[in-house]
């Protein structure tokens, strides 16, 4: 950048005056390029997502409907929850559906990658066959496990018949829910599984070596080395995976339609509904998002600390 | 006892060898019958999707399609609009990957690479949203993309996923580790910023970007609940859209229903296919690793 003031006549030796402008511009230089460089995403961001969840908040704040009027209600959205129909069992529908499907699909996923982090040969079979069930859209899984739980020919009844049992209703009252998760298990367990694989392949080979060398069981190599190594990436993983359980709407859509009743209504669903639905509670469904945006927000702050203590910084 | 310590180190060897092999052994047939179960609901609907509706209904099932019916592939292909969805889901997640991984390498190298005011506060800002779903805005977002008169367009469907800050914050950690020295010499060389960034760390970080696209692909091909809202009109439908209306309306169809279903996971499986390594990639990629 000096070098065309250096090479003009007479301009060898810079005064101090000189020098500050000239750093003075490569610094605005620097400052122009860098934002112009972040610009084009980062407009997107804050109008498609930063707008959004400040809008979030007011018209959380708000009453009326999508196409009519609103107006401002402080904070009755927030008290009314509890007491609004369909509001309180939306959440409690989430929250028994995340505590059923993100354990099981963790503990699926650890123990199927136990086994393919030691496998010797044939493990990209596996690893293609285990994935697959993650590239499948949520409408699509939905649509497939109604041939599963189909009462008259699905395949769960089929085996239940074979083994000489009742026919089940899969997605009755009692069941619905368990089945949602289930199916959430089955699209989501290759993904962890491949992510645990990794870590595993990852961890010191000496201390295994060592291990083996003191006569240690399988089973306390595990329990004393493999899941403390892991511990931190396991806890990322139920962040992450509590995240994404939150946020179940597609297949409840499809498998249920959020029934029978409200049994499979979650709380993007019931946000859908107030917004679509007859009722065109705009500031409820707004409240109800805030809920779930900042029950999101939390964990991702834990998950921000969790990979800072990760060594590396940010 | 005294054999066992007359054992010669090839017979131990030879033990431990077989020792070795039972346990691979056993490993391949839990793995199999997992494999197994998570791959049983795609046969059983390819099967389904192979009957007509009676033969759906009898007991027990036929396990082998002969001969098989094709009436219900028939019936989706010309009877609903399945090729426009199709085309409607190529088209959007094609565009949103090509847009977002030029913006997004594009800001990860001035996150990476350029010193200004605000980066820090940008970059946390980023972090912190990461994980706010779509699905949670949905009422301020079609407000604000109903009052750009967007509604029903193929730009509502593609302009916000443009918003998610997982790209961006990727290739600044993959433009993060290459050596600085490349680019020096290039500014030396008179390069300007944007030929650094076109010529020189673009072609570097062609496996990351490769990574990148399939993450944005798929994520773009199974989204739901943001198309489900931005459209109202049959045409602007996405495939995903489209099969939830195929299941909601006009009864129970299952004939229809298992050839949509395995008709949709033509093109990803195609891709899984040829592209198994990058997907495999994505696993690790949505964690962050760092």
């Amino acid at each position: 950048m000096g070098l065309a003031a250096a090479t003009r006549p007479g301009g060898l030796r810079l005064s101090a005056e000189e020098h500050r402008r000239l750093r003075r511009k490569a610094r605005l230089r620097r400052e122009l390029t860098g934002w112009a460089f972040l610009a084009p995403m980062f407009a997107c961001f804050v109008i498609f997502l930063v707008l959004p969840v400040m809008g979030t908040v007011w018209w959380s704040l708000r009453s009326g409907g999508l196409g009519g009027e609103t107006k401002f209600v402080g904070l009755k959205n927030f008290i009314d929850l509890p007491d609004t129909v369909g509001a309180a069992a939306a959440i409690t529908n989430t929250l028994v559906f995340a505590l059923i499907s993100v354990p099981s699909i963790l503990i699926g996923a650890l123990a199927i990658a136990l086994l393919l982090a030691r496998i010797e040969r044939g493990g990209s079979i596996y690893r293609f066959l285990i994935y697959f069930p993650v590239l499948v859209p949520g409408v699509v899984a939905a649509l497939i496990w109604l041939f599963m739980t189909n009462v008259d020919f699905g395949l769960f009844n089929q085996a239940v018949k074979a083994l000489g049992g009742k026919p089940i209703i899969w997605l009755g009252a009692d069941h619905a829910l368990t089945v949602l998760a289930i199916l959430d298990v089955w699209r989501n367990v290759g993904y962890w599984a491949l992510f645990f694989v990794a870590a595993i392949i990852g961890l010191p080979k000496e201390l295994y070596q060592a291990a083996e060398l003191d006569g240690a069981s399988a089973w306390s190599r595990l329990r004393y080395l493999t899941l403390p190594l892991l511990r931190r990436i396991i806890f990322f993983a139920v962040v992450v995976a509590t995240i994404w359980g939150l946020q179940v709407f597609d297949t409840a859509l499809v498998l249920t339609s959020g029934g029978p009743g409200t049994a499979t209504t979650t709380v993007i669903y019931r946000v859908w509904l107030y917004m679509f639905g007859a009722t065109n509670k705009i500031g409820t469904a707004s409240a109800i998002s805030l809920v779930l945006i900042i029950a999101i927000l939390l964990l991702t702050l834990v998950q921000m600390r969790l990979l800072r203590g990760r060594g590396g910084g940010d | 006892m005294a054999e066992a310590i007359g054992l010669n180190a090839e017979q131990h060897a030879r033990l431990r060898l077989r020792r070795r092999r039972w346990k691979e052994f056993g490993r391949h047939v839990v793995l199999g019958l997992v494999a197994f179960i998570l791959v049983a609901p795609f046969y059983y609907v390819l099967l389904a999707s192979l009957k007509d509706s009676t033969e759906i209904f009898s007991y027990p099932p036929k396990l082998l399609p002969i001969p098989p019916y094709f009436g219900n592939y028939r019936d989706l292909l010309w009877d609903t609009g399945f090729l426009r969805w199709m085309f409607n889901t190529l088209f959007v997640a094609t565009s949103v990957t090509v847009l977002k991984v030029f913006l997004d390498s594009m800001a990860g190298y001035a996150l990476a690479k350029i010193d200004f005011t605000g980066k820090r506060i940008v970059f946390l800002l980023m972090l912190i949203l990461l994980m706010v779903p779509i699905g949670a805005l949905i009422v301020p977002l079609w407000s604000l993309v109903s009052s750009f008169g967007l509604i029903n367009t193929y730009l509502a469907l593609i302009l916000p996923p443009l918003a998610n800050p997982l790209g961006a914050i990727l290739m600044r950690q993959f433009i993060l580790g290459l050596p600085r020295d490349l680019e020096n010499a290039a500014r030396l060389d008179g390069l300007s910023e944007f030929a650094i960034y076109w010529r020189i760390v673009l072609p570097l970080i062609k496996p990351g970007l490769v990574v990148l696209a399939v993450i944005i692909f798929t994520d773009q091909f199974m989204s739901f609940t943001w198309p489900l809202i931005a459209t109202t009109s049959d045409e602007l439908q996405v495939l995903t859209v489209g099969i939830a209306a195929l299941r909601a309306h006009g009864g129970a169809n299952y004939g229809l229903w298992s050839a949509s279903a395995v008709m949709s996971l033509v093109p990803i499986g195609i891709f899984f296919f040829v592209l198994q390594r990058q997907f495999l990639a994505r696993s690790l990629a949505g964690a962050l690793k760092q």
